[in-house]
């Protein structure tokens, strides 16, 4: 990709409105050119610029009177659930109609006691919490995110980390 | 824009505005991997094909042999890409891997010999990695799991530091 073409693209890529070919390209582009990339800083900063503009204008408006003009006037609408229960059962509606209630409302009790009744699992994608004193090849993971489930393994045998990814495109067996 | 735009995008801006500890400045970061770097650090990115067809261990990741036989259960390994770049710290580096994937990595600071440094691990639009972690100098880390023709990519991750 010439820097013409990342260019071009530099607005779009920030707005994240690339296709991946696309996408990748232009971040592939800018780690090595050094125009570019700069290019891609002025559009941050541009951003920043207009979001703290924003930002001060929108704290500069009075909202304080708005929610004590607004919660009146749902307090005069509003109807306990109470209430509404007993208005539904009151409704001389045909029996059938409440059929779908009762087996909604057995599905979630046994849905309910499936769940507690269920033994605690450990949760397996939490990174692994900072390591103090890690040597070799394990490494102290500060944060992690990732669009896919990822489990953070630490082998005390061969002190090596693992990060192992497996989400629906990329179903990793287990290591 | 859709909702893993805008995941990607906020990780992308995050990675890019990763402010350098040590850093480098306006001219520093625009150095180039083929730039010669002072007071860097080199990253290396192995990418290996690890599957059950054969029964091969590339002879290249000799280094890495205890740590494949003790974590995986694969019997074949095979390294189809080795690359290495210079990288002031606080600037990026792009590594294109199989797949259509590719790997930036930003190094933060280096401190009691360990090196500091950001990792994303980016499969079309979407970070399937996205993590900061820190490793001993010239210590390697694996990612794992991203499927590749027949058997899983293993990525082998590591930092050198240039005085």
């Amino acid at each position: 990709m010439t820097c013409r073409e990342t260019l071009n693209l530099l607005p779009l890529f920030f707005d994240g409105e690339l296709e991946p070919r696309q996408m990748r390209a232009v971040a592939m582009h800018s780690t090595r050119c050094a125009p570019c990339e700069a290019a891609l800083r002025e559009i941050e900063r541009l951003q920043e610029v207009v979001s703290s503009t924003l930002n001060t204008r929108v704290d500069e408006i009075d909202l304080s009177g708005l929610w004590t003009a607004i919660e009146p006037r749902l307090r005069a609408r509003q109807l306990s659930w109470w209430e509404r229960v007993r208005a539904h059962w009151q409704d001389p509606s045909p029996w059938e109609l409440r059929l779908p209630a009762f087996a909604a409302a057995a599905a979630i009790a046994v849905l309910a006691f499936l769940f507690f009744a269920r033994p605690p699992q450990p949760a397996v994608t939490e990174p692994a919490a900072p390591q103090v004193a890690a040597v070799d090849n394990a490494a102290s993971i500060d944060s992690l995110e990732a669009d896919s489930d990822v489990t953070v393994l630490n082998d005390p045998e061969t002190r090596t980390t693992v990060l192992w990814v497996s989400d629906d495109t990329s179903v990793g067996d287990a290591p | 824009m859709s909702l893993v735009g805008s995941v990607v995008i906020g990780s992308l801006v995050a990675l890019f505005g990763v402010p350098p500890a040590r850093a480098a400045d306006e001219s520093s970061s625009a150095t180039l991997a083929s730039s010669p770097v002072i007071n860097a650090v080199e990253v290396r990115i192995g990418a290996v094909l690890a599957s059950n067809s054969g029964k091969e261990f590339d002879q290249r990741l000799a280094s890495l042999h205890r740590q494949f036989n003790t974590l995986f259960s694969y019997s074949s390994y095979h390294l189809v890409k080795e690359e290495r770049q210079r990288v002031p710290w606080g600037a990026r580096a792009g590594f294109d891997i199989p797949g259509g994937r590719y790997v930036l990595v930003i190094p933060r600071e280096y401190k009691n010999d360990r090196v500091s440094m950001k990792v994303m691990v980016i499969e079309g639009t979407r970070p399937i990695v996205d993590t900061v972690l820190s490793l001993r100098n010239h210590a390697t880390f694996l990612v794992g799991g991203p499927r590749q023709a027949d058997g899983v990519l293993i990525l082998s991750i590591g930092a050198d530091m240039l005085h």
